[in-house]
């Protein structure tokens, strides 16, 4: 068992060794095509020179945003939506070609009408990662027990309680995974922005330097983003399971009969 | 069919609404005529757009190369992951390598393609591809873990083979979770095409659509735009209306 | 003694005219204010249906319920109705404490010490206020009925609704259970009205027993309970009291169609 893992991690290992060995040979000679450690060094550089905390710094402040927003916005929407069935069938399919459309087809048209900067690019942001979170909240409050629902009814609960005390917390558990799928939609959004109609952030930094054919910063700045995605990723899920204990219990219970 | 149709009707009706509004908005000028859309001027643009003779040339381009690339990267998602799925030391192999490269956002993978592939058509395909591969494989994976064991066994009892137990059983089986990945991959690699186009400005729909924002053509713009909605809506139908068909049988349906 | 509870010719039909089933035909049944009544029949009879009518869960297509002469349209003040499955009754985000404040703390304006009490006093009535911080899931079967049991005193009924409350527990539990129920109704005074398919719980427990038909329901007879109170686990169901009426019921019930 182990022995296999091993191998994984020596594949790993060799791969980069022989994209390093490509450039030192003198094999490949291309500006796009720098070696491993001439990356590693500028990651390093940035983080030295503190230019990370720069180019990421108002990327993730644009994200955070664009991504509330979406989260206020889809979690709402998707209570409603999920509570009344009318309503569901009225908005859905507006929603729809909304959602089909490619997010960075959004952008040029919301240029004229925002301008080039923030409030565009929170605005591309939020409508992109605003699909997950309002179709999860949806399946989420569609989902809930109809038992519970009974027994708020024979205890007289009013309409508004039940929607707050009983369908939302009912639905947490997909609005959570709707959340962090768009934690991860929304950080690729701000770069796809950020390529499109950019001055700053980290979209914005990795076309300059494909511009420059600083490759190496380029690629520093794909690796750290990828990072980040990922430790996003894993600090979300971890937030997920404390939040969710009820759930998880709910689970065990129902494994067990 | 009917009944469909009946079910549409209030959402219709909205949409209905809410394209009357502009118009009337744009007409009275309390939105900006000119930067804001303007529905009769669109629908009569788009008219011009889809007769004009770069109209086939963008759309082919997109759907072309979005295919190629996708394609691919379905097949060599569903290989790959009916082999890492199924056998546990190419599994072990490869997932490192793989829990390393998925994270990357594909997007941010445009300008390092750019500088190594140029500017045409190789460039979208590989993007397409490397964007599209992810989703299908990590679910193939997923899929063929699931496929309950007796299935399985009961293929080896007949003495199946290695290669029709795969194909046979354990790919069906798992195709309920492959389309799954296969239509995240399809928006995916929509939204990847697209990009690179507007990136480059080269052939394609997004290539118009930036070329017109930028002659600020803007209800051209807005026509375009139009476009790559409906193309995105008939994709999204299409893998719809395919999915059904196969998976017929599935109860998670 | 005052008719609380009056169910007039009621019935209920399910489904389209064309199709349409027949689950009951006419039931008509009064109950006492502080009487204990049990309604028994064949699995399927519309046991159940009936009385989730008389909750105002579910109209009735004919004929009319009446609490304390007001007819009964929707979930009435004073009426609380307790779910068969009761695992999925209790919410599973809510702490059992939370769980038994959920019934009231809409209806009253208490503060959160009188609202504290209440749940606290509740719960000792059962025997379950050192569990009041855990969740359902970390609970056996027989604890979170007595919690669903709690949560339902705690809203200060005047009239319970029991649907085979205790169907899904094992025997033992069944048997403390009946001495909980038979405790708190002489403790309270409530009027309660009982589903259930067992026939031997129902001779323990009540008053009065109704016989309904197999479906489409009807009241086949109403039999008076002469057996003494206070029931005692054991000695009560040896008397020949109460062998009488269960073979009396289980004969009927056991009659081919």
């Amino acid at each position: 068992m182990v022995g296999m893992q091993l191998r994984g991690f020596a594949l790993v290992i060799g791969l980069l060794l022989l994209w390093e060995l490509s450039v030192r040979s003198g094999v490949v000679r291309s500006e796009s095509w720098p070696a491993v450690s001439t990356i590693l060094q500028a990651l390093v550089t940035g983080f030295k020179l503190g230019g990370w905390g720069e180019v990421f710094g108002s990327s993730l402040y644009r994200m955070a945003l664009g991504f509330l927003l979406a989260a206020l916005a889809g979690v709402m929407l998707g209570l409603v939506l999920g509570a009344s069935a009318l309503l569901h069938r009225i908005a859905m399919p507006t929603l729809e070609i909304f959602r089909v459309l490619p997010s960075p087809a959004i952008v040029p048209p919301l240029i004229f009408l925002l301008g080039v900067d923030d409030a565009l690019k929170v605005t591309v942001i939020a409508i992109a990662a605003f699909f997950p979170i309002l179709l999860n909240t949806i399946a989420g409050v569609k989902a809930a027990d109809p038992v519970h629902l009974l027994v708020a009814r024979t205890f007289r609960v009013p309409r508004r309680r039940i929607l707050l005390g009983v369908q939302l917390p009912s639905a947490l558990p997909y609005v959570f995974a709707g959340c962090r799928i768009s934690l991860g939609i929304a950080l690729i959004v701000t770069v796809v922005t950020e390529m499109i109609a950019g001055s700053a952030g980290v979209g914005y930094y990795i076309v300059s330097m494909q511009y420059a054919m600083r490759a190496s910063e380029m690629y520093a700045a794909i690796i750290l983003l990828s990072a980040i995605g990922y430790l996003l990723n894993r600090l979300f899920l971890a937030l997920e399971r404390r939040s969710l204990r009820w759930a998880h219990g709910l689970e065990r219970q129902a494994a067990h009969g | 069919m009917s009944l469909r149709l009946r079910a549409l009707a209030p959402g219709l009706a909205f949409i209905a609404f809410w394209i009357a509004a502009l118009e009337v908005a744009a007409r009275a000028g309390w939105v900006n005529r000119i930067f804001s859309p303007f529905p009769s001027e669109i629908a009569a643009r788009l008219g011009r757009v889809i007769g004009s003779p770069a109209f086939p040339d963008a759309l082919g381009s997109t759907i072309g190369l979005l295919a190629a690339g996708y394609l691919l990267a379905c097949a060599a998602g569903i290989l790959l992951g009916l082999a890492m799925g199924y056998h546990r030391p190419t599994y072990a192999l490869l997932e490192p390598t793989l829990e390393l490269l998925r994270p990357i956002p594909k997007p941010a993978l445009l300008p390092p393609l750019i500088l190594l592939l140029g500017l045409g058509a190789a460039m979208k395909v590989s993007i397409v591809f490397l964007g599209a591969l992810f989703p299908v494989l990590i679910n193939t994976i997923q899929g063929v873990r699931t496929v309950d064991p007796v299935l399985v066994d009961v293929a080896r009892t007949f003495r199946r083979g290695v290669l029709k137990t795969v194909f046979r059983v354990v790919l069906p089986a798992s195709l309920p979770m492959i389309l799954s990945g296969m239509r995240v991959s399809l928006g995916l690699g929509f939204i990847l095409v697209t990009l690179s186009e507007m990136l480059t400005g080269t052939h394609g729909l997004g290539a118009q659509l930036v070329d017109a924002q930028r002659a600020f053509r803007v209800q051209d713009m807005y026509a375009w735009t139009v476009v790559l909605a409906v193309l995105g809506l008939a994709l999204a139908l299409s893998f719809d209306a395919l999915e059904r068909r196969l998976i017929f049988w599935s109860s998670k349906r | 003694m005052a008719e609380l509870l009056e169910i007039e010719r009621v019935g209920k039909t399910f489904g389209a005219p064309a199709e349409a089933i027949v689950a009951i035909r006419s039931v008509d049944l009064s109950v006492a204010k502080g009487e204990f009544v049990s309604i028994v029949g064949p699995s399927g009879c519309g046991k159940s249906t009936l009385l989730q009518i008389v909750a105002g869960l579910v109209p009735a297509s004919a004929g009319e319920v009446r609490l304390e002469g007001q007819a009964v349209t929707a979930p009435p003040t004073g009426v609380v109705y307790l779910f068969q499955q009761y695992s999925r009754s209790l919410l599973p985000w809510l702490s059992v404490e939370k769980n038994v404040r959920f019934g009231f703390s809409h209806a009253r304006s208490l503060s959160p010490r009188e609202a504290e009490e209440r749940c606290v006093h509740y719960l000792d009535m059962v025997g379950l206020a050192d569990f009041r911080r855990r969740y359902p899931w970390e609970l056996s079967g027989g604890m979170q009925q007595r919690v669903a049991i709690a949560r339902a005193l705690a809203a200060e009924p005047r009239m319970l609704l029991l649907d085979e409350p205790f169907s899904s527990v094992d025997a033992l539990t069944r048997l403390e259970l009946h001495g909980l129920i038979l405790e708190l109704w002489h403790k309270t005074g409530l009027t309660i009205l009982l589903v259930t398919h067992d026939v031997e719980e129902a001779v323990y427990l009540s008053d009065r027993i109704a016989l309904l038909t197999r479906r489409p329901a009807q009241v086949a007879e109403v039999f008076a309970n002469a057996l003494p109170r206070p029931r005692k686990p054991v000695e009560s169901r040896e008397d020949p009291r109460f062998l009488e009426l269960r073979h009396e019921l289980l004969t009927r019930l056991l009659q081919p169609a």
